[in-house]
């Protein structure tokens, strides 16, 4: 890790860092601000359960809402949430890398004594981090807002805590994918373009799979099998197990990351 | 100090580098000269350490380039071909940037520099011209006072002002013994300050010599106008390789025998006297033609 440049690449991605995090921060207040109103409406639930049952889980209500909990999980976490770290992961993930050795600024880091790997690890950590605040500021407006803004319903923080751990595990991985692609390509928009096409495809495989039984098989192709929302909230998830696997997964990917990008030839 | 030997990367049977060899002792500037697309910044990356050669190898104070590079940059500033600095930050912002991933805390040099230059350095990068970001790049590779500077292409974009004062620069370097690698397509520039000089074209080096016989090597090509006949007639009499293109005016090549050809004027009645700008192709012709023999 460089120190100095750990900080300044925060500094130069904190806008965009911070746009994301309001984002966020703001969605998820808002949703369960309207949580009251909607638990309150009768029928809602005879409405979703109208619907058929792939539909259902693809929306993230396969059992209606009964709880604060449920509604986080498949309304937030399971849709928007979800999108808004992927986008961030692939942009982040191609910035640190494949920009700077496609512009070729990448070279002023090179040329300072410190070795390629201590210079990879570095924007590395600058990917986890961010990734880092955006999950840790949502988990503590969720918190506060379930707290403060609406009364009489209850979230347990010890299962919502256990949520965001694993996403972040989950992103983790998939922002690890992102870092080996953007450290093996000269080009930006080829990392850029290999890493979208390849989430897009495991997200698109994910809901393939959830449609109905048949196509059930897709979701043992796509990392996104692992990421249940509401399953990982009720506790119906190992979630140590998975935890260390997802974690094990991360280090080694970036580990392979920081390896290719010490072996390859940079035009620079 | 600097040591290439059977230099070759292949990118393509045609393109790359093969089997290039230079040596650059401490205290000297070598000058690398080449059209584009030669393999003067392939050279340069693999000092630097960004590519592996296929085969053979370089060598900065006895350290390898590739394998050794994060060592042999404690020593070595340098200035990328391409001026592309990190997004969002003002130019002290990267200097200082670069001095603490040195661990460099030494401020003069660079103050001194950034007077000599007079760069704002307080302009946001993104906001600056080309001459700007060029100055923030020589500083960057100044700064630290290493022993041994690798720059590729130092002048371009700089105005003639303040490419006079980074000539003055190297020269002064030099006078410090510092060892100082330059690429260039401008002959001027490297005949001015250049203890020896490589040329390369397509991927290969044609020459390795000192200044003093590159200079006689080197074709200038004058444009005459002279008042009468008479001299025209005396001119494309004498042995020199001449060119009619006008009246009364004549192309002159001089290649080495510029005293013959100073002789020659001074017997005749000139009017106008000019040299025609040239490109690389010009003043190398006697090495270029060598290759294509060769083949």
């Amino acid at each position: 890790m460089s120190w100095p440049l750990y900080l300044s690449m925060l500094k130069s991605h904190a806008k965009m860092l911070g746009g994301f995090i309001y984002g966020a921060v703001a969605y998820i207040v808002l949703i369960i601000w309207i949580y009251p109103s909607i638990a309150d409406m009768k029928g809602f639930n005879d409405m979703i359960n109208a619907l058929p049952e792939g539909m259902r889980k693809l929306i993230g209500m396969e059992n209606g809402i009964n709880s604060l909990a449920d509604y986080i999980a498949g309304e937030f976490y399971g849709m928007l949430f979800l999108i808004i770290l992927m986008v961030y992961v692939i942009l982040t993930a191609t910035r640190l890398m494949a920009r700077l050795v496609d512009q070729g600024s990448m070279a002023y880091l090179l040329a300072t004594p410190n070795s390629r790997i201590k210079i990879a690890a570095t924007q590395a950590s600058v990917m986890i981090t961010g990734l880092g605040l955006i999950i840790a500021f949502t988990t503590i407006s969720g918190i506060a807002a379930s707290e403060w803004l609406i009364s009489g319903y209850e979230l347990d923080v010890a299962s919502f805590i256990t949520l965001n751990v694993l996403t972040f595990l989950i992103f983790s991985v998939i922002a690890s994918y992102c870092f080996f692609i953007s450290s093996a390509f000269n080009d930006e928009k080829t990392a850029l373009g290999i890493s979208a096409g390849l989430t897009l495809l495991f997200y698109m495989l994910n809901m393939a799979g959830k449609l109905s039984e048949e196509t059930e098989w897709l979701l043992n192709f796509t990392i996104f099998k692992l990421y249940d929302p509401i399953k990982m909230i009720n506790n119906e998830t190992d979630a140590l197990l998975m935890g260390s696997l997802l974690g094990v997964a991360a280090v080694l990917l970036f580990t392979a990351s920081i390896v290719v990008f010490n072996r390859r030839n940079l035009p620079l | 100090m600097i040591k290439v030997e059977k230099l070759t990367k292949r990118f393509t049977p045609e393109k790359g580098l093969f089997d290039v060899n230079f040596e650059v002792k401490k205290g000297e500037v070598f000058g690398y000269i080449g059209p584009n697309g030669a393999g003067k910044s392939t050279t340069i990356r693999h000092l630097m350490g960004f590519m592996e050669p296929d085969d053979g190898i370089s060598s900065i104070n006895g350290l390898d380039c590739w394998s050794k590079s994060s060592e042999v940059q404690k020593r070595v500033g340098y200035l990328p071909g391409e001026i592309v600095f990190l997004e969002g930050m003002t130019g002290l912002e990267f200097l200082k940037l670069m001095q603490k991933m040195r661990r460099h805390r030494e401020n003069k040099k660079r103050d001194e520099l950034i007077e000599r230059f007079q760069l704002d350095v307080k302009t946001p990068i993104r906001k600056m011209s080309k001459g700007m970001k060029q100055k923030v790049g020589i500083i960057a590779a100044f700064m630290h006072e290493p022993d041994v500077l690798i720059l590729d292409e130092p002048t371009s974009g700089l105005d003639p002002l303040m490419q006079r004062v980074f000539i003055d620069l190297i020269l002064e370097e030099k006078k410090n013994n510092k060892t100082i690698v330059m690429s260039s397509h401008s002959f001027q520039e490297i005949e001015r300050t250049c203890d020896s000089a490589g040329i390369i074209k397509d991927g290969r080096l044609v020459a390795l010599e000192n200044m003093h016989s590159l200079r006689t090597v080197q074709r200038r090509v004058f444009e005459v106008k002279v008042k009468n006949d008479t001299d025209i007639e005396s001119i494309l009499g004498s042995g020199l390789q001449t060119e009619s293109v006008g009246e009364k005016t004549l192309h002159v090549s001089v290649q080495g025998n510029d005293q013959e050809f100073i002789q020659l004027l001074s017997r005749c009645e000139v009017e106008h006297l000019d040299t025609r700008p040239q490109d690389l192709e010009d003043i190398f012709m006697h090495y270029y033609d060598r290759r294509e023999v060769g083949k």
